[in-house]
């Protein structure tokens, strides 16, 4: 596998293969990440569509100064769905039906979709930066460096952030499953 | 934390493995690693298929023009039978990189041209009808997201003349998959165990019966997918463009009826 200097290097001078690669590397990661933050699936699908229409025509723009493709890429969805919450004030709404169905086990795809439901929930008792780590870091799988790269705050608020989190998130879930 | 939430998911140790190294802190440690990995379990979805191809196909589209607005593409300029001719001699020549590149075009790129002639080489090359049957689908896929990219824009027009062509694949399918060769695997042939004598034409009949029941579940997968992905298209379509479009769901809904009943 090429590393990703290289890859960008020749996205940038338009190389339909090199973007192509890219794409495929990330295209799962960042509409895991827009679903969690938005909870709607249709929505997810053209955001995640149009983040990567956004990366094509600015990909030029792109530096590298230490800063990972994906962070720019996690960026570009965040601004996305900064916009989506500012335009629309949208709520979260429950998840499509459709949602997981690549999963043929009917008895997974319900637990699945109950989990996610559960998480989206719990998530609401977060703060809107301890969402974002939470999103980039278990939807996005980046690492801390690169969670801090993309929210442009140093490791050790994005760890501070994180555990804060997964403490939020333990609190609300057990309320959940009580409820 | 943060050690043992490296070692729970880049590494793949168990929370009990983590909790090993920190005895101490394991009974505070505990749910909150519970609480991590459930979280990474629930995030686990995956895209639609379909949608992932239909974006992987858009994607590709619009890098396309990017890349032909950087360069003039070659045979746009041809009249249409010299570009045929050309695609022909491409083709049997194992291609060129106009005509790869011509394969995501959307209507509105020059290059577009270039793929409609290449498709139509592409079905003259096909010998079987079952292999016309199969780039039918293909193609009728392509409309699909054209389709979509032009209702967009509100193109009605052009969803209109794109439609026409969805019609025209999807009616040669039904016509090629209605035909005598493509129908003549027999019933107990298509039950029967593969047996190590088999003939070489009893071999022939089963690979095109093979050969047409993966035809029929594509078919069927585009018979759900195309009119449910023109239909949400229809949601956010601007106004000009939603008769159209309301045009090309009843066109594939048909279509696609016809299609799996010559199919069946």
């Amino acid at each position: 596998m090429q590393d990703e200097e290289s890859l960008v290097r020749r996205a940038q001078r338009h190389d339909h293969e090199a973007f192509a690669q890219l794409y495929e590397e990330h295209f799962d990661k960042i509409y895991r990440y827009v679903t969690l933050r938005i909870g709607n699936e249709i929505e997810a699908e053209d955001m995640t569509q149009q983040v990567f229409l956004n990366a094509l025509q600015s990909i030029s723009s792109f530096k590298w100064k230490g800063i990972p493709f994906s962070a720019w890429l996690f960026r570009i969805a965040h601004n996305q769905v900064v916009d989506y919450f500012r335009s629309k004030k949208h709520a979260t709404v429950p998840l499509d039906e459709s949602l997981a169905s690549n999963n043929d086990n009917p008895q997974l795809i319900a637990e699945q979709r109950l989990d996610i439901e559960q998480l989206l929930l719990a998530s609401k008792h977060l703060t809107e930066a301890q969402r974002e780590v939470i999103s980039l870091r278990f939807a996005g799988e980046l690492s801390i460096a690169q969670v801090a790269k993309a929210m442009g705050r140093s490791q050790g608020a994005v760890k501070a952030l994180q555990h804060s989190a997964i403490v939020a998130l333990r609190q609300a879930l057990r309320v959940t499953e009580n409820e | 934390m943060d050690e043992c939430l490296e070692r729970l998911l880049v590494k793949g140790e168990t929370i009990e493995q983590c909790l090993q190294s920190y005895p101490e802190q394991a009974a505070n440690l505990r749910p909150l690693l519970q609480t991590a990995l459930a979280t990474r379990k629930a995030v686990a979805i995956q895209p639609r298929p379909d949608f992932k191809a239909r974006a992987r196909y858009q994607f590709h589209s619009a890098l396309q023009e990017v890349v032909s607005r950087r360069r003039r593409p070659f045979l746009s300029w041809l009249p249409r039978w010299a570009t045929v001719v050309a695609i022909a001699l491409g083709v049997l020549m194992s291609g060129g990189g106009t005509i790869a590149a011509a394969s995501y075009s959307m209507p509105d790129n020059p290059l577009y041209s270039v793929k409609l002639a290449t498709e139509q080489v592409q079905l003259a090359l096909t010998p079987s009808d079952i292999g016309k049957a199969k780039l039918c689908a293909k193609f009728a896929d392509r409309r699909v997201a054209e389709i979509i990219h032009m209702a967009k824009k509100g193109d009605a027009q052009q969803v209109e003349a794109i439609t026409e062509r969805l019609d025209e694949r999807l009616v040669m399918l039904t016509r090629l998959t209605s035909a005598p060769e493509a129908t003549e695997a027999p019933e107990a042939l298509l039950s029967a165990p593969a047996s190590s004598e088999e003939s070489g034409n009893d071999k022939s009949v089963r690979a095109k019966a093979d050969s047409r029941s993966k035809l029929r579940t594509t078919v069927a997968n585009y018979a759900i997918n195309h009119p449910a992905a023109l239909r949400a298209a229809l949601e956010k379509a601007p106004e000009s463009a939603k008769s159209a479009l309301r045009r090309a769901i009843d066109v594939a809904q048909a279509d696609y009826e016809k299609a799996l009943e010559a199919l069946d």
